[in-house]
């Protein structure tokens, strides 16, 4: 009568996620329903195929980007695929939660939602923002609509501006203080339901 | 080779003689009844039954979770007061999905906050009689939601926003500003979107005792509702699955015998009205074999000469609901088999457009005969689903414009299914044909409410796709329907790279917008975006070479459409899909 098969998170499990990511248990079972409906394959694991299969993720411009940081912060690389398991995936969101101030928080905090935002901007994973690289995400987000002259001028500007050491390249350190004055903290939470 | 033991089989010819008299004298009427035209109120006396039964057990289950809680011991839990409060919201929201037929494993236990509308609603739906229309129509959501969305894509077309210029301190970290909106927009749609909930069974909100939707039951269960379930078992699968199949198989025999009579006539009225009590009485004993309630409301909307019916659609199942009442000519691909014995059985009797696969992607050939057959007074309406393909029935897609295009009189049509009794949604990619119809003549009943409405017509200033539109959102406020923009196709193909370059575009315009302190933008009339520096020379970018390689978004080939096998879908052009997007900040 019913087979409980599916119901494959263990209570022991969810309590260790919990207090990892300060998610309450209905959240972590909540998102869980989410994992097994972007696992179609039921696997067990998400692969980059899983993720952009939401067809508003594919739509948005940085949707690659987006993933491959997802799967970076957080994943495993097996038979050179990457994966991953219902627990990466909730560190990852973990990163989106909103920033408690009261709370000694090490997981969504300005610097860890920064993090994500450097590593989706850092391809190759180096520890540095380059010309190239930026070019890369720029053109992504604007597509055919601008041209190379234009584009390197940005970019270029972009370099400059924050480059404090001048090795022509953006540290993680010179990237936080590129963005003080943004609100990362409003922009990168989601307000997850209780 | 297994041999029953005597006993067993002495047990079991007595048990099927004693139950084929029942069934017997049950199928003579149902049919008696069918051709008749009348009904003896006997399924809306069942369904009221069965409703009763869920609504204890529905009782049972919140009483058993409740002890169960109190047994357990959570330390780490929230409060016991909220989550007892959430532990009632979810019994009482509680879903269900086929467990080993599909692979929607897509429950969650619990339920959200914003489900507590829902609970007035499921107090409402269970308590009331399935007829209760207006309960129904408000149960559109799919799911538990873990967010509250802050930023959208927005996919239709909008008015450009007015060209301002913003003033920024670097162009560059503004643009990387941006991209953590898109970056936000990313994750929420990996938390949570619209789409991919729409091609998963609807999920319900009490148990109905059906194995297939027990998953986040089968622990609060008790021994009451263990008896109830089996006794639910055997009835359905010793009673009804047999009765039903014996009317299929009827139901599919009167249809060959009738058309074949029919089509000896020559075209005329005569023939018109033999074609009409043949296909409703046909329709009928058919839609028994699946015991569909159907609740048919504004008759006086019914389409009834030359023009296009449209309706959304959820299962293979549509069209014969929707010929109970009327009778209407279908277009969709021919098949073989079973299903193209019946296309050509239902050709003798009046005329339908049937194509062949490969004449599918010839729009302009589809189109043509389309409008062939709708000028032809003497036809039938011609029943169409513009989706393109099966949605669950929580929402309706995006319609796709061929049908629009033809200029003739739209007739509306509103479909919702209940799916307490059995859910019709089939999912070709996850269920055969064979496990489907299994599925549907073992479920309790197939209950669908259908409102017609108003005639429409394309108005002079509005193209195929704005009325496409119109009529989508009319059918979606009827039904109790979620309105989206989304193309249905996207159940089986990626998006479009359209889709993507249009973001891009839209994207560019922002960019264009923004002015730092050393450069200067402009913007020329007629043209996308420049962006001018004053150190340079002013290049616009129609005139410059691009990255891309594309000069423009017309340039980019147009996606060839597919076509929808299983459904008995006319396979009309695929829309050129407009979709703008941009992130947005949602007002709070």
């Amino acid at each position: 009568m019913g087979n409980n098969s599916s119901l494959m998170l263990r209570d022991e499990e969810i309590d260790v996620i919990s207090k990892e990511t300060e998610f309450n248990r209905n959240q972590i079972v909540r998102l869980y329903s989410r994992f097994l409906s972007l696992d179609k394959k039921a696997q067990g694991f998400l692969e980059r195929e899983d993720l952009l299969n939401v067809p508003e993720l594919a739509v948005n411009p940085l949707g690659d980007r987006i993933v491959d940081a997802f799967f970076t912060l957080a994943g495993d690389e097996i038979d050179n695929e990457k994966r991953l398991n219902f627990r990466q995936f909730v560190r990852v969101l973990a990163f989106f939660q909103p920033v408690d101030r009261s709370k000694k928080n090490s997981l969504n905090g300005r610097r860890d939602k920064l993090k994500f935002a450097f590593i989706m901007y850092d391809l190759n994973k180096n520890g540095y923002i380059t010309r190239e690289e930026f070019k890369v995400i720029l053109n992504s987000m604007v597509g055919a609509n601008i041209t190379t002259d234009q584009l390197d001028k940005i970019a270029d500007r972009t370099i400059e501006e924050a480059d404090v050491d001048h090795d022509g390249r953006i540290s993680f350190e010179e990237f936080c203080k590129a963005m003080e004055k943004t609100d990362i903290e409003e922009k990168m939470s989601i307000r997850f339901l209780n | 080779r297994m041999v029953p033991s005597p006993l067993a089989e002495h047990a079991i010819l007595l048990a099927s003689t004693f139950l084929f008299p029942p069934v017997a004298f049950v199928v003579v009427i149902v049919i008696l009844l069918a051709t008749l035209g009348k009904s003896l109120g006997l399924r809306e006396r069942y369904v009221a039954t069965l409703i009763y039964i869920f609504e204890w057990g529905a009782g049972q289950i919140k009483t058993t979770a409740k002890l169960k809680r109190k047994e357990s011991l959570m330390p780490l839990d929230v409060p016991i007061i909220d989550s007892d409060e959430e532990e009632e919201e979810e019994e009482e929201e509680v879903d269900e999905d086929e467990n080993e037929r599909r692979t929607a494993r897509s429950d969650g236990y619990e339920s959200s906050s914003g489900l507590s509308r829902r609970r007035r609603n499921s107090a409402n739906s269970v308590s009331s009689r399935a007829s209760s229309v207006c309960s129904l129509r408000r149960r559109h959501g799919s799911g538990n939601n873990i967010i509250m969305r802050d930023t959208q894509l927005i996919l239709d077309d909008e008015d450009d926003l007015p060209i301002e210029t913003m003033h920024v301190n670097s162009r560059g970290w503004a643009v990387i500003g941006d991209s953590v909106d898109f970056i936000k927009n990313g994750i929420e749609a990996i938390i949570e979107d619209e789409v991919t909930s729409r091609f998963e069974a609807e999920q319900l909100m009490t148990w109905n005792m059906l194995t297939r939707t027990s998953t986040r039951f089968f622990q609060f269960v008790n021994w009451k509702l263990t008896v109830l379930y089996m006794a639910g078992f055997v009835f359905r699968y010793a009673f009804l699955l047999p009765m039903r199949i014996t009317l299929f198989v009827i139901g599919l025999v009167f249809m060959l015998v009738s058309t074949a009579v029919v089509g000896i006539f020559p075209d005329g009225a005569l023939k018109k009205t033999l074609n009409h009590k043949a296909m409703l009485t046909c329709h009928r004993i058919l839609s028994r074999s699946i015991s569909a309630v159907v609740y048919f409301h504004d008759e006086q909307y019914k389409a009834s000469n030359c023009g296009i019916a449209v309706a959304n659609h959820t299962s293979p199942m549509d069209v014969m609901v929707l010929s109970t009442d009327n009778v209407y000519a279908l277009i969709g691909q021919s098949h073989g088999g079973l299903l193209g014995l019946m296309q050509r059985a239902l050709s003798r009797a009046s005329s339908h457009i049937w194509f062949e696969r490969s004449e599918a992607k010839d729009r302009l050939a589809v189109s043509n005969k389309l409008k062939d057959h709708v000028s032809d007074p003497e036809k039938l309406p011609i029943l169409i689903f513009p989706e393109g393909t099966c949605i669950n029935n929580t929402s309706v897609m995006m319609f796709k414009k061929g049908s629009f295009e033809i200029g003739s009189t739209i007739y509306p049509i509103a479909m919702k299914y209940d799916s307490r009794f059995g859910d019709p949604f089939w999912n070709s990619s996850e269920q055969s044909w064979g496990e489907y119809i299994l599925r549907m003549m073992t479920s309790w009943a197939i209950i669908c409410h259908v409102w017609y409405l108003p005639p429409m017509t394309k108005l002079e200033n509005e193209d195929a796709v704005d009325f496409a539109n119109r009529v989508k959102k009319v059918i979606a406020a009827r039904g109790g329907l979620v309105d989206l923009e989304w193309d249905g196709m996207l159940k089986r193909c990626k998006v479009p790279p359209k889709m993507v370059a249009k973001q891009q575009e839209k994207y560019a315009n922002r960019l264009s917008r923004y002015t730092s302190t050393c450069e200067h933008l402009t913007r020329t009339p007629g043209s996308a975006p420049t962006l001018n520096d004053e150190a340079e020379d002013d290049e616009g970018i129609a005139a410059s070479p691009t990255i891309s390689g594309y000069n423009s978004l017309e340039e980019l080939p147009e996606d060839v459409a597919i076509t929808d096998e299983e459904d008995n879908v006319p396979p009309v052009p695929r829309s050129r899909s407009r979709p703008v997007s941009r992130v947005v900040e949602a007002p709070n």
